[in-house]
């Protein structure tokens, strides 16, 4: 019984991890809060539904759920990184908000405030590992949560761009005048989060066969304490966090009922800002501003 | 002596920076701080302002031990700062910052609501008005301190400083990126206020400036005092040069 | 006066003090996306009191606000320990942690509402919502008002220079907190049902960007910035949904252009 409940935990937490690592790389390289990744998660998952419900095959829906993260991170990079350089840095974050509020609220008006069920395209298949099931499509997202962040981590530590984003992270203004080409650098955090973040819905949607204008608030926003848990800036941290944050959920669940699930989730957020504000993984406590 | 510092002891991670260094200071005295960058002068003044707590030795002013004084009670007793990067507040306007500083001198709750922004007659906003008046800066009153030049906003600096009727004023830096006109204002307005008796303590790099307003003149090197005399010996002091030129040499 | 007008009136009222409760700590440089929270507490626990007790509601109220003001003063003591986004995390974090425990309490009806049978009328209400904009604007002509924004512009000189700065901040908060606690008594009282559902960091988030919309940089901001948001919607036939989406595309724009807010400052005291 409690290996299921590590393995449910695991799964779950694969979906976390996701958003966390969209979450820190806007954190760790642009020092920005990205409050409208909850809100790219949702309509990836929304897309998924609508588009398996339609018949579409489901690669084709995959691709389209998962683009749709990356084009609206780009509309929103232009209005919130873009503009951080003005004076007051609050900002960014402030846009960001708008965002999730602007996503959730055309999604309602479009799909209405329904919880939606996604048919599943193919057979789930599911084996026993020991006294466990674990569900195949389940497996495959984990898989796939770590198998994108170990390509990230390539890209950062051996491309230019990745160079460029480690520079940037460091001190934006040296980055500049090391002539790191910010503008074409930036978008790319914003479009990596993006795609990150609509993996992560679609593979919601699939997984768990639901999908709802407030998932991005109920699932997603999760994210961030799996963020600040794993130690934010650390996309390895990010998985940790998100697959700790999962377990935690799970076992919360079994233990003391579904609602009590963002007593512990968010619980463990306050607790960690207060006593090891750094995370896991993380390093020295940035002077962040807000 | 109004102020004391007695083998203070600082050190950041390993590195000593303040090194067992004494220093006296007699009321109405004109003191000047001086050493190449990097001897430790500022961190004198924020040891003694309590910016950071002192590893060993005391501080004493005015015969009472504050070396362990929190650092916001320190002005309440008389000892005021002005910043070598200004510091002033940049959404307040200039009246504005100068009436935080009158904080120190009525503190508590019930100061704390006191409606001093009502009427012109408001003895506390009276009070910060002719203060600037005095300074020449009454037309800049009502303005938000960011958007001002660099010497409009270090005199307001000066004024917010006297604002809290100190009996020590340390000035970090005071005639840094002024003109030569601006310079003289400065020495002006210190000569005023040090024959209001109040002690002055000024770090400089401006040797011609110390030599006109200081009557004496301690050298510190590597957070250790390597001399003391007055400004028209230090040319001739060989461990001065020494400090100077050698630092130089290194630079070379 | 018709219920229609009435009600939204009400709102206004009521969304001026929430509005107020998120400025106090904002002008700190604290940004509470706990709100929420506080505006829950005093709900329940307004609701609790006129429920169990047979309380007479603006005295219930009146120790909801107690309630919240305490709550907020302990919660105060971690929570300003940080700074910047961790602050704004912590309260997040507090926001989700305070509905959770909400939806867990049956005794006020947990996951499924509570109702709260004793009314406040519409003036009532208003008289509230007066005296706090009225207080609000005399505690911003005091020295309190202009420490709040020294410390926030430059906490270690406001410390050199006297203030306690653990003081300020945690007088903010707790006004903050308090004022919160104010609006959701009035509120369980006047609409007589409370879920506990509605207390998110999603509320709080949009009471904080009606207050930047206005501007936190004077005291008339938050009055503009609560107008616009309860306004909107009653100018623009259509569902709530709709409104929000003009709100945000509102905010986007404000952001991009203007992002002090519409009303900048000149001082706090003026000549």
């Amino acid at each position: 019984m409690l290996e299921q409940q590590i393995v449910n935990g695991l799964m779950l937490g694969s979906v976390y991890a996701l958003v966390a690592v969209a979450f820190t790389l806007a954190i760790g390289v642009l020092n920005f809060l990205n409050f409208s990744i909850p809100g790219l998660f949702m309509v990836a998952g929304m897309l998924t539904w609508f588009l398996l419900r339609a018949g579409m095959p489901w690669p084709l829906a995959a691709a389209l759920a998962i683009a749709s993260g990356g084009l609206l991170s780009l509309l929103v990079e232009r209005f919130t990184y873009r503009l951080m350089s003005r004076s007051e840095h609050f900002v960014p974050l402030v846009t960001s908000m708008a965002f999730l509020i602007l996503f959730e609220n055309l999604v309602l008006i479009v799909w209405g405030s329904d919880l939606q069920r996604v048919p599943l395209p193919f057979e789930s298949v599911s084996f026993k590992l020991g006294p466990t099931v674990v569900a195949v499509p389940q497996l495959v997202g984990l898989a796939c949560a770590v198998l994108a962040v170990a390509l990230l981590d390539l890209v950062l530590r051996k491309t230019r761009i990745g160079r460029g984003l480690r520079t940037i992270a460091e001190d934006a203004e040296v980055a500049i005048m090391l002539g790191v080409g910010v503008g074409r650098v930036v978008p790319v955090v914003f479009l990596v989060g993006g795609l990150f973040t609509a993996l992560s819905g679609f593979l919601f949607a699939l997984n768990y066969q639901q999908a709802s204008p407030f998932m991005g608030e109920e699932i997603a926003l999760k994210g961030i304490s799996a963020m600040v848990v794993g130690g934010m800036g650390n996309i390895w941290g990010a998985i940790l966090g998100g697959l700790l944050i999962g377990i935690v959920e799970t076992f919360s669940i079994h233990l003391l009922g579904a609602r009590a699930v963002d007593i512990s989730v968010y619980g463990l957020l306050l607790a960690i800002l207060f006593v090891r504000p750094t995370g896991l993984l993380g390093g020295a406590v940035r002077q962040a501003r807000v | 002596m109004v102020l004391e510092i007695r083998s203070l002891s600082k050190s950041f991670g390993g590195l000593k920076v303040i090194d067992a260094l004494s220093i006296g200071v007699e009321r109405g005295e004109r003191l000047a701080l001086i050493g190449p960058n990097g001897a430790g002068k500022t961190t004198v003044f924020n040891l003694i302002t309590g910016v950071y707590p002192v590893d060993a030795g005391k501080i004493l002013l005015e015969g009472n031990d504050i070396t362990a004084l929190p650092s916001r009670y320190r002005i309440r007793r008389g000892l005021a700062r002005t910043f070598q990067n200004i510091r002033l507040m940049a959404h307040l306007t200039v009246i504005e910052n100068v009436m935080i500083a009158q904080y120190p001198r009525a503190p508590g709750a019930a100061a704390m609501l006191q409606p001093v922004g009502f009427g012109r007659a408001n003895r506390w906003r009276a009070e910060a008005r002719a203060a600037l008046a005095e300074a020449g800066l009454e037309a800049y009153a009502d303005e938000p301190a960011g958007a001002l030049p660099y010497g409009i906003q270090k005199r307001v600096e000066l004024v917010r400083a006297l604002a809290a009727a100190p009996r020590v004023l340390l000035l970090d830096e005071p005639a840094a990126g002024l003109n030569a006109a601006e310079t003289e204002a400065l020495h002006q307005a210190l000569e005023a206020i040090a024959r209001r008796g109040v002690t002055l303590v000024v770090v400089e790099h401006d040797m011609q400036f110390v030599g006109r307003l200081c009557s004496r003149v301690v050298v510190l090197n590597f957070g250790c005092k390597i001399a003391e005399c007055a400004p028209r010996d230090i040319h001739a002091d060989g461990k001065v040069r020494e400090a100077y030129l050698g630092a130089e040499e290194h630079a070379a | 006066m018709s219920g229609y007008l009435e009600s939204v009136l009400v709102l206004l009222a009521i969304n001026i003090i929430l509005a107020y409760a998120a400025f106090l700590p904002m002008v700190a440089g604290q940004l509470n996306l706990g709100v929420a929270a506080f505006v829950a507490i005093g709900a329940y626990s307004a609701g609790y009191l006129s429920n169990s007790f047979g309380l007479h509601p603006v005295p219930a109220a009146l120790m909801a606000v107690a309630i919240a003001a305490l709550t907020g003063w302990l919660v105060a003591f971690p929570i300003l320990r940080t700074r910047g986004i961790y602050l704004a995390l912590a309260t997040f974090a507090l926001n989700q942690v305070v509905q959770g425990t909400i939806l867990n309490l049956n005794v006020v009806g947990g996951a499924s509402g509570y109702p709260v049978p004793a009314h406040i009328g519409f003036p009532v209400v208003a008289a509230f919502s007066l005296a706090v904009i009225v207080l609000v604007f005399l505690a911003f002509r005091t020295r309190f008002g202009i420490s709040v924004t020294a410390v926030s512009d430059d906490e270690r000189v406001a410390d050199l220079m006297g203030l306690s700065v653990r003081g300020v901040q945690s007088a903010a908060f707790t006004a903050g907190a308090a004022l919160a606690g104010l609006a959701g008594a009035l509120y369980a009282h006047h609409f007589n049902y409370i879920e506990a559902q509605n207390y998110g960091v999603l509320f709080s988030i949009y009471i904080v960007l009606y207050v930047l919309l206005g501007g936190t940089q004077t005291v008339y901001g938050p009055l503009l910035g609560a107008a616009v948001f309860t306004l909107l919607p009653e100018l623009l036939r259509g569902s709530a949904a709709w409104r929000y989406v003009i709100f945000a595309c509102l905010i986007i724009a404000i952001m991009s252009l203007r992002p002090q807010g519409v009303i900048l400052k000149r001082a706090w005291f003026s000549k």
